[in-house]
């Protein structure tokens, strides 16, 4: 029997594959690499006993695992006071100071290692300053500054996540404690946080994730300080040939961690946070003056501390250097000119892939939000799980696990530009599920069913009605695909190959060789990039960007 | 064109939706699928559009079987409960939407529209987007866009349950007026038993994704087979009585409750006891048991109230279950007060009984 929907039927088979073929099977793949022996091919356990046997393996994920931590708890220290300050009290400014305040959570994490290294590096601007007045600073290299990265460019996730749970908070609830007996602090303590506290958890899973799948910050400042998803790129990328089995199970075991922390954040925080419409938000207090002061320099100073790298960086682009040595004070556009001339391709690289995994991933993601809202089924599931996956992956995991399976067979895709594209809008059209997914599950079904019932079959009446209405949601989508996949490093690096070297890999590439001025210019380059479109989609639909993250 | 279902079953995992319907609507008529909420009308509805496959059984539109064709082919016009209107679509372009569609001329379309707009009574309104409209204006405009593709048949799902009271009665009318106009065969689905009383030709009473009686307006509020019908339809009292005898002769039914006799016309019944089904409307107020009267009850009143054409009364009724009476233009009526004695007498030449 003729069934209606027969056309939606085969794009979600359709999709599943893609989803199969490039998520899941890697993944096996790789699951599978990590038991199969180097020497002899036969299945072994080698790869995991050499793990837990050397401490210098088990030192990796008790660094990163402490690092990670670490960066967390400072995360928080900034970010709840951040965003209670921001949510109850009068502070002026405070419009700027949230809005730059969500900042380094776009800007990419290595320009921010980059630009620490400008200034407390070993040729870097402070580092130089004090030692000149005697000073000794202490190293920015290892765990100190990968923590003082992580800190700075994650504590507003903290913030954000906060604030909104703050937000949420009716008046009358603090005021029925108040009415109860409690004073202030009691109100706080018993009312104010408990109702926050699942909003800070779900801060600190997310910031704990990031860090711990994050490469680029502990590849160019941990320097002897090894993290795993550093060390999976070396066993993998290794000049005397690597070593896929090593490099499978250490994968592995970074997969088990973000899949674990996914998990338990999806059944477990998630579900704790309360629901409340707000009605009366609590009132914005007006604090004696002194106060007032100390509360904003506390704000100021973070946002402060957190983007003037970044100012740092885009200065060093247009400052005369030789190698490492920067020349501040005495300007020049030689490296931008350089960036332009001599290496230009990086950049039409980056503008390329990005765009093209941005069209694509715009086409998947409308599809599956569609078979996600409308198609709702037993297999709806799957595919809901198959295609928030990547979200749970560390990008060199990903990376790897595609470059090892499709270096060679029936289909070779390592080597190319287009499993770039593969990986990029595999990891990025979650972004833009989530916006165009809860926008369509807003527009009422029967306005399609009203089109086809006026003759247009299904499939047209999707295009034709619901697209159009749809359509601010999948701009601000494809907006954040394309940005976010400008300053992607993780998977890049891992499955580029020479002529294919995007921005981030000559900035990364240029700042190991110590090579700063012609890496900033690059890196003013991607910042730019990555905040105008923001900016103007945030001038245009008023959205919060960051919320789209 | 006629439309016919033949035992129709849809079901969602074990729900049984649609449960085994069968009807036939003829050509040019206004038929109304009335039941409570949740008793598979919506479902019924859009398995006759092409939304919904159904399990078991086989529609035809005319002589032709649909069960197969898509909803996009089967020619049907449908207005949906919360009008489903383009919202990045104006007026003009929500009515030309189908009509685009077919590929019909620019001038033609120009023309189909300027005459449905004239009859839905949306001039000047053509290039206003649907959340500029009012709810009714939206609700003129939903329909204007169903029939200006000229389908075979009209589909509308609780079209009028969005609007205010008012608003309700004159659409009502309009819809009524154009349905005629046009000739167009219908199908209404409505939970409301006064609208499908006002604008229905016939009407199907659904219970439970089943049909509970079939028939024009007044059939059903005069004949209920069952006892849903009943009380579904018009507000009635259900009396529970014992069988005492039947007069062959005279096709008179005695009857009895709480000790009180009963004798009203009707064929015999099958068993020992009977349900009867006794409207507000019917029942007479009487001054007393006076000498000779007979079929006349008392009760005390439980509650009373004055609705302007009617006074409005609860009373115990003989089966213990309360009674209400209505009684109409009131203005001289000694209005008992709660706790007083109540003497009523119940019609004896109605058609009472009911299937349970
Ligand atoms: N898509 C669906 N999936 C599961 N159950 C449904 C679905 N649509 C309707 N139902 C169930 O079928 C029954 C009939 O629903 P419906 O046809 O919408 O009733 P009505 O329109 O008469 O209020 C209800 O119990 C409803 O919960
Ligand atoms: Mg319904």
């Amino acid at each position: 029997m003729r069934k209606p929907f027969q056309a939606w039927n085969i794009i979600l088979i359709a999709t599943l594959a893609i989803l199969f073929f490039a998520v899941l099977y890697p993944l096996l793949y790789i699951f599978k690499a990590s038991f199969i022996s180097t020497d002899t091919g036969a299945f072994s356990l080698k790869s995991y006993a050499t793990f837990f046997k050397y401490p210098y393996y088990l030192r990796c994920l008790g660094n990163s695992i402490f690092v990670s931590g670490l960066s967390t708890l400072l995360a928080l220290a900034l970010g709840i006071p951040f965003a209670f300050f921001l949510a109850r009290y009068r502070i002026p400014g405070k419009n700027i100071i949230r809005t730059l305040g969500t900042l380094p959570l776009i800007l990419p994490t290595f320009i921010g290692a980059e630009a620490w290294l400008l200034l407390l590096g070993r040729n870097g601007l402070f580092a130089k300053g004090l030692q000149g007045l005697g000073i000794e600073m202490p190293s920015i290299y290892g765990w100190k500054g990968i923590v003082l990265v992580f800190t700075l460019q994650f504590f507003p996730f903290v913030f954000l996540m906060v604030s909104s749970a703050l937000n949420a908070i009716d008046r009358s609830l603090e005021e029925a404690a108040t009415s109860l007996g409690s004073g202030k602090l009691r109100v706080f303590f018993t009312v104010t946080l408990p109702v926050v506290t699942p909003a800070i958890l779900s801060g600190a899973l997310v910031v704990f994730f990031l860090c711990i799948e994050n490469f680029g910050v502990p590849v160019l400042i941990g320097e002897d300080f090894r993290v795993l998803s550093v060390q999976a790129y070396n066993e993998f990328i290794s000049e005397l040939g690597g070593n896929p089995a090593m490099a499978g199970a250490l994968s592995m075991i970074l997969l088990a961690i973000t899949l674990g922390l996914t998990v338990f954040q999806k059944h477990w925080v998630e579900r704790k946070n309360y629901t409340m419409t707000s009605l009366n938000p609590i009132e914005v207090k007006r604090l004696r003056p002194l106060p007032t002061f100390l509360i904003w320099l506390f704000c100021a100073g973070v946002v402060f501390v957190a983007l003037f790298p970044f100012a740092v960086v885009m200065i060093s682009s247009i400052t005369k250097t030789h190698g490492p040595v920067m020349y501040f004070g005495q300007f020049s556009l030689e490296n931008f000119i350089r960036a332009f001339t001599i290496a230009p391709r990086p950049i039409v690289n980056s503008f390329f892939l990005a765009t093209t995994s941005t069209l694509i991933g715009i086409v998947f993601g409308i599809v599956v939000s569609y078979l996600l809202v409308r198609k709702k089924g037993a297999v709806s599931y799957l595919l809901d799980l198959l295609v928030m996956l990547p979200l749970a992956i560390a990008g060199t995991v990903q990376g790897i696990a595609l470059a090892a399976t499709y270096n060679k067979g029936i289909i070779v895709l390592t080597g190319t530009w287009m499993i770039l594209v593969l990986a990029y809008f595999i990891r990025k059209a979650p972004y833009s599920i989530k916006t165009t997914s809860s926008l369509l599950q807003q527009i009422d079904p029967s306005i399609e069913e009203a089109s086809i019932s006026l003759g247009v079959p299904p499939v047209r009446s999707f295009i034709r009605v619901v697209l159009p209405i749809m359509l601010p949601g999948i701009i601000a989508g494809a907006i954040i695909m394309w940005v976010t996949t400008l300053a992607e490093l993780s998977t890049t690096i891992v499955l580029y190959y020479g002529p294919w070297a995007t921005m981030t890999v000559e900035i990364f590439q240029r700042i190991g060789s110590g090579d700063f001025g012609p890496a900033s210019a690059y890196a003013t380059i991607l910042i730019l990039s990555v905040l105008i479109p923001l900016f103007i989609l945030n001038r245009v639909s008023g959205r919060d960007l960051a919320s789209s993250l | 064109m006629r439309v016919e279902l033949i035992n129709i079953v849809k079901s969602f995992g074990a729900l049984r939706a649609v449960d085994g319907i069968s009807l036939t609507v003829g050509e040019g008529e206004f038929f109304t699928l009335l039941g409570p909420s949740g008793c598979g009308k919506t479902t019924l509805l859009r398995t006759l559009a092409g939304f919904y496959q159904p399990d078991e059984g086989t529609i035809r539109f005319g002589e032709r079987v649909v069960n197969d064709i898509p909803a996009h082919r089967r020619e049907i016009g449908m207005v949906f409960q919360n009008y489903a209107l383009f919202p990045h679509l104006c007026v003009f372009d929500n009515i030309a939407y189908g009509l685009r569609a077919r590929k019909i001329p620019k001038t033609e379309i120009a023309d189909r529209i300027g005459r449905i707009i004239k009859s839905v009574q949306l001039e000047g309104l053509e290039n206003r987007p649907p959340s500029k409209l009012s709810g009714g204006q939206q609700q003129r405009v939903a329909l204007a866009r169903a029939l200006v593709i000229s389908p075979q048949i009209l589909l509308m799902d609780e079209p009028l349950s969005n609007l205010d009271a008012k608003l309700r009665l004159s659409m009502r009318e309009e819809i009524r007026r154009i349905q005629k106009d046009l000739g167009i065969t219908t199908i209404y689905v409505t939970h409301d038993q006064e609208e499908a009383m006002a604008v229905s030709d016939r009407i199907a009473i659904l219970n439970r994704g089943r049909l509970e009686q079939v028939g024009a307006p007044r059939e059903i509020y005069y004949r209920p087979e069952s006892l849903f019908a009943a009380e579904f339809m018009g507000s009635s009292n259900i009396i529970e009585m014992d069988v005492k005898g039947y007069d062959q002769a005279r096709s008179m039914v005695l009857a009895e409750a709480a000790g009180q006799s009963f004798s009203f016309s009707g064929p015999k019944p099958p068993g020992a006891r009977v349900l009867l089904s006794v409207r507000p409307e019917w029942i007479r107020v009487v001054a007393g048991p006076a000498d000779g009267e007979k079929n006349v009850f008392s009760g005390t009143v439980l509650s009373s109230a004055f609705l302007g054409s009617m006074v409005r009364y609860r009373v115990s009724g003989p089966g213990g279950k309360p009674m209400v009476i209505e009684v109409h233009d009131a203005e001289q009526e000694n209005i008992r007060k709660d706790g007083e004695t109540l003497w009523y007498k119940l019609p004896a030449d109605r058609p009472l009984m009911i299937r349970d």
